[in-house]
């Protein structure tokens, strides 16, 4: 599903990943953790094609091709989906004109016709029900005035609704109770198939007793340092990640 | 109430059509200043606790038939308590180089309340000056909401006296500027008494090598104790070229008084296209619907739901470079 080999990024002069090696195959689940300003931010948005970032060496290779030179909307159309760790606000523009303009896009690049009304409509009610959305959410702007949790939750309604190959969820778990957090992951694990994979980049233990990941990789200084399975997340929240720096 | 009747005004056998597109309104046309079926100048009189039954639309046209400077007026009187809502449109139905000033004289007796949504969609080589006097007494309520679609120069001036306390003023403006167009906003609002409370809110936004200008008075005199007045200006950028100048001008004699101001002018916040375009929206249309989000905070002054869709449609087809009539329109020149 995604390879990526040696990748490097900088911002301006500053190089934040220094190489980084990766391999998700369908129906895995990985989590990305690490300490602040290791790069997992940075990682996901480079994925995601934000072009604040230069990938000035190395590969991405999705669905067996290169995407470093893709915009990030023809990213998403290949199936890629970020979840941002903070949702932007965008007032004036309604969730659900917002929603549909992404879908109905998906859909012409697909060579689809646009959604009828109705049919929009009863997607949407569908997977609002994955993250126990209420409808009046769709006539308010884009995040506006949303909770923490909401704000997250609509971020999974969003992914649920343009059902991405490879998901990329970026501290989803930040600023949610744990009402919220179940919600959300269980949200994220019904989407959860053999033919696609997610990316969970998290600080902490909690969120990966609801979505499981196959592996865990530990980012420092824009390396992955470690790689082991779901047990290693128990190990950091007990110990922190000194132990494995010092490795 | 009468819905989708074509009125066919007498312009001299020119096929200029217009089917109201909005319920249970009157349309008045003013053709090159001359008042159609009534006298000149153009007066509203409304008695005291008079309701109007029915939005007033004044459609301003002007076509080849003259040429030359053109100057006219329009006198408004709301008696006490009276209330009513106007609509103006400002039309160029041919290419000349057309030179409009208008006059619009606004008197609101104790209580009245008023609406005015002006919507300016002219060709690149007209110039459009508007002088705008508002008297406002006790109680009295204004909302005024200026659209600047398209013109060559667009020049608003608008002098508001609330002379009578508890009067309240809400004047807001979206302007929309490409090529070498010039629009500009000069508002003068006094605060001449006490426990009034004003808003202003103008919005640009600015492409190729647009101009335009805010400039925002306001002043409040010694006695005028308890004022609340509040005013932003906001320019969006589109490209490298445009230029946005923008005065807030407070004098404030009063010392018990809550007054701001803000005016920014900035570009399209990156943060917000980057997450439409992680959702797959194609970048231009997404810069397209981060413009239409930064008008609507202007538009949403718009308290009538069919205009103010009316007036999102317009502003939405003018900001992607389409030709912004109304589909209710037979002639296609603005």
């Amino acid at each position: 599903m995604l390879t990526i080999k040696d990748l490097h990024a900088s911002v301006g002069e500053k190089e934040i990943l220094k190489g980084i090696n990766l391999e998700i195959k369908p129906g895995e689940v990985h989590a990305i953790m690490g300490p602040n300003g290791s790069g997992k931010s940075t990682l996901s948005a480079v994925l995601a094609g934000r072009e604040t970032f230069n990938v000035t060496s190395g590969e991405i290779i999705f669905k067996g091709r290169s995407i470093v030179d893709l915009t990030p909307e023809e990213r998403s159309w290949a199936g890629i989906f970020l979840g941002f760790q903070y949702p932007i606000e965008i007032p004036g523009v309604t969730n659900v004109n917002f929603i549909k303009a992404a879908v109905n896009e998906h859909r012409k690049q697909k060579g689809l016709p646009a959604l009828s009304a109705a049919e929009f409509l009863k997607l949407m009610r569908e997977k609002m029900a994955y993250v126990e959305m209420d409808s009046s959410f769709s006539s308010r702007g884009v995040n506006v005035g949303f909770s923490g949790g909401e704000k997250k939750r609509n971020e999974i309604f969003q992914m649920a609704m343009l059902e991405p190959d490879l998901a990329i969820l970026d501290e989803t778990d930040s600023g949610l109770d744990v009402d919220a957090l179940r919600i959300v992951a269980t949200g994220v694990n019904k989407m959860r198939r053999p033919d696609n994979a997610t990316i969970v980049i998290t600080h902490y233990q909690r969120l990966l007793d609801y979505i499981v990941p196959d592996y865990i990789h530990v980012l420092y200084k824009g390396r992955i340092i470690k790689t082991a399975g779901k047990e290693l997340a128990l190990e950091i929240e007990k110990k922190g990640y000194d132990w494995i720096i010092n490795e | 109430m009468k819905e989708n009747f074509i009125y066919v005004p007498d312009l001299g056998g020119h096929d200029f059509r217009c089917k109201v597109p909005l319920k249970n309104t009157r349309q008045q046309f003013i053709v090159n200043g001359r008042v159609q079926g009534g006298e000149s100048p153009f007066t509203l009189s409304l008695k005291e606790n008079e309701v109007m039954d029915q939005m007033l639309q004044i459609i301003g046209v002007r076509n080849e038939e003259h040429k030359g400077p053109l100057s006219f007026s329009e006198r408004f009187h709301f008696g006490a308590n009276s209330k009513g809502t106007i609509i103006e449109c400002s039309h160029t139905f041919s290419l000349d180089e057309f030179k409009t000033e208008e006059t619009m004289d606004i008197v609101l007796e104790a209580g009245a309340s008023a609406e005015f949504f002006i919507m300016q969609n002219e060709h690149n080589k007209a110039e459009h000056y508007l002088n705008c006097n508002v008297e406002m007494a006790e109680g009295a309520s204004l909302r005024m909401v200026f659209i600047s679609l398209h013109g060559g120069v667009i020049d608003n001036k608008l002098n508001v006296n609330l002379n009578g306390r508890h009067a309240e003023c809400d004047l807001s403006g979206l302007y929309l500027t490409d090529s070498k167009q010039l629009m500009s906003n000069s508002i003068v609002l006094k605060h001449l008494v006490p426990d009034c409370h004003s808003t202003q809110l103008f919005k640009g936004i600015l492409d190729d090598e647009g101009v335009t200008k805010f400039y925002g008075g306001i002043v409040v005199a010694q006695d005028a104790q308890h004022t609340e007045a509040f005013q932003a200006n906001h320019n969006l950028l589109i490209s490298d070229s445009a230029k946005a100048f923008s005065q807030p001008q407070l004098e404030i004699y009063a010392d018990d008084v809550k007054c701001s101001h803000g005016a920014t002018v900035g570009r399209l916040n990156e943060d917000e296209l980057f997450y439409m375009r992680t959702r797959g929206i194609p970048v231009e249309e997404a810069k397209l619907l981060q413009q239409m989000a930064f008008a609507y905070e202007v538009l949403s002054h718009i308290t009538n739901e069919e205009l103010r869709e009316r007036m999102q449609s317009l502003v939405e087809k003018r900001l992607r470079g389409e030709f912004a009539h109304c589909k209710n329109c037979s002639k296609n020149c603005c």
